[in-house]
């Protein structure tokens, strides 16, 4: 049969952000295959040596678009590193509430993203609703809904608006209750389960051969390998939760762990808003002008939970008042790149996609 | 799965034990640096496989023209132990060239893809490592290299924008008499029977 090739993306409702997979299939098996990226590449590693330590806070959300708030988290904790300051009690708990925020925004949207490939919009539909939900909270505390530049070096920007609390509260309740129908709607459903189980496999073997962390990684290995529990930052060794694993990693178990991470994710920001003190929310990194603050010489790599898995900046200084280099670290780096070009081959058309979606690939922390 | 700090000196004291490197740093609790001489990576690298550190999680480059270097770094990562390794090691920045890890590592494919295209180093071994993969088209020096110029760059490749000056008026009072005076006309020349 002759061999034919097709494009998935840029533009296609499962494909996330402006990444192509070209595909050579022969009848409606992929052959052959490889992810052409670059066509979301701003030059970010370049753009922050160009600005100082604390213009870079504007510039760092945009490298992930849909999860700004990890790359805020990492830059500042590699700031702090390099630097050895301590940041005051109360911003490591408003910290944990809005990265808690970002992964239930991102999983609502991911979730609401398996309605592409299936077919199945009314899910994607109800999750983005949800998701606006957060997105007014987040604007209520930062003032902004997307890219909120909040969590900077030394702490978070501002404290938290009064009444808030009651605002964070109701919206968890209100999802929580929602809870077992988003299970009905997705992966409960004949038709999404006829599309995931036992289809898009990820063997552990996979898993070390590619590097692959997160989510991918905890539904196969099944261990609790997530940052937040074996090397804690901010507060999360205060704070009692459980992190979903499994050992038979196929597209449904995974989009199952992303369900249950939800209510994980609800379960710390009550405890965070239980357990979070009083006090000051910020400390200055240096005297004078803020411009002129420099980081002493080092090298610091800082790592984050992130949706997908393990979000890295690697950070080096020289001493000035700009960054030397920083380097990302994409958690969707090993399984964009080198596992669609290794492991979608043998799969269905209709299903890369899924694949795609359920292996958390993003394409603008690939490219940045 | 428990952490403490003294994960991070067991670290130390094992690869201190085994190879003689240059330079170690503690950086934290969770995170350690060696610096080593170019020869010993792979084996370093393998050894630690072995021991544990079974992920590859970063592999980069930085550039240091005062010092004519560039400096490889490779990130592993020990999820059991939740240890962070940095291994960092100068090469010569002329030529810059290293073998590949690809078979100790076969998760380093795209990353030394990367570090070729930006920093313009070569890794022998890896088949693609010498094909594009972001930068389309790309005819500059290698562009995270410190001596290339984003700004002489784009004057250089992207036509020039031609402004036009548009004018603020800051003095409102003055525009106000302007106006005034342009109506005035205007009734003036409507009571003589308007433009014929």
């Amino acid at each position: 049969m002759q061999e034919l090739k097709l494009f998935l993306g840029p533009q296609h409702p499962g494909m996330h952000g402006n990444a192509s997979v070209h595909m050579f299939v022969e009848g409606d098996i992929i052959k052959r295959s490889y992810l052409l990226p670059g066509m979301l590449h701003r030059g970010f590693e370049k753009g922050m040596e160009r600005h100082t330590w604390l213009n870079n806070i504007g510039l760092i959300p945009r490298v992930c678009v849909v999860e700004p708030d990890i790359n805020e988290m990492c830059f500042a904790q590699g700031v702090e590193t390099l630097l050895g300051i301590e940041v005051p009690e109360r911003a490591h708990w408003i910290r944990m509430i809005i990265l808690e925020l970002a992964r239930l925004s991102i999983h609502m949207m991911a979730y609401g993203g398996i309605g592409g490939p299936t077919g199945l919009y009314t899910l994607m539909y109800h999750a983005h609703a949800d998701r606006n939900d957060i997105l007014n909270i987040f604007e209520k505390i930062t003032g902004h809904r997307v890219y909120h530049m909040y969590i900077v070096p030394g702490g978070v920007r501002k404290d938290l608006p009064v009444g808030i609390e009651k605002d964070i509260h109701q919206f968890l309740d209100s999802l929580e209750s929602r809870y077992a129908e988003y299970r009905d709607l997705g992966i409960d459903n004949p038709t999404v389960r006829a599309r995931t189980v036992d289809t898009i496999m990820l063997p552990e073997s996979v898993v070390w051969e590619l590097g692959v962390t997160g989510i991918g990684m905890r539904s196969a290995v099944g261990k609790e390998y997530d940052v937040r529990k074996v090397m804690p930052y901010a507060r999360y060794d205060q704070v009692e939760f459980t992190v979903p694993t499994n050992t038979y990693s196929d597209a449904n178990n995974r989009i199952d762990c992303k369900l249950q991470e939800i209510l994980q994710s609800i379960s710390i920001i009550r405890q965070c808003l239980a357990k979070m003190p009083e006090g000051p929310v910020r400390v200055p990194l240096g005297r004078g002008q803020s411009m002129r603050w420099t980081v002493p010489k080092g090298y610091a790599y800082s790592v984050v939970e992130s949706s997908r898995g393990e979000f890295g900046y690697f950070m080096v200084s020289n001493g000035g008042t700009h960054p030397y280099r920083v380097g990302v670290r994409g958690a969707s780096y090993p399984q964009g790149l080198l596992g669609i070009e290794k492991y979608l081959p043998g799969t269905r058309i209709d299903d890369a996609a899924l694949w795609v979606d359920t292996m958390g690939v993003c394409s603008p922390e690939i490219d940045r | 799965m428990m952490n403490s700090t003294n994960n991070a000196l067991e670290v130390i004291t094992l690869v201190e034990s085994k190879y003689n490197v240059v330079k170690t740093e503690h950086i934290s609790k969770y995170q350690v640096a060696f610096e080593v001489i170019r020869e010993d990576i792979h084996s370093m690298l393998n050894f630690l496989k072995n021991s544990g550190w079974k992920q590859l999680s970063y592999l980069s480059a930085i550039d240091w023209p005062e010092e004519d270097k560039m400096e490889l770094v490779y990130i592993v990562f020990n999820w059991d132990k939740g240890v962070h390794i940095q291994i960092r090691s100068k090469i010569d920045r002329e030529n810059p060239e290293m073998d590949s890890i690809l078979p100790i590592f076969p998760g380093c494919k795209y990353y030394e893809r990367e570090a070729h295209e930006f920093f313009g180093i070569v890794f022998h071994g890896n088949p693609d490592s010498m094909k594009q993969l972001i930068l389309e088209g790309w005819d500059d020096i290698p562009p995270l290299r410190k001596d290339f110029d984003p700004r002489a760059y784009s004057e250089a490749h992207f036509p020039q924008r031609e402004y036009t000056e548009t004018f603020i008026e800051l003095n409102q009072q003055e525009s106000k008499q302007e106006k005034r005076a342009a109506r005035q006309a205007h009734i003036d020349e409507v009571r003589k029977g308007g433009k014929k």
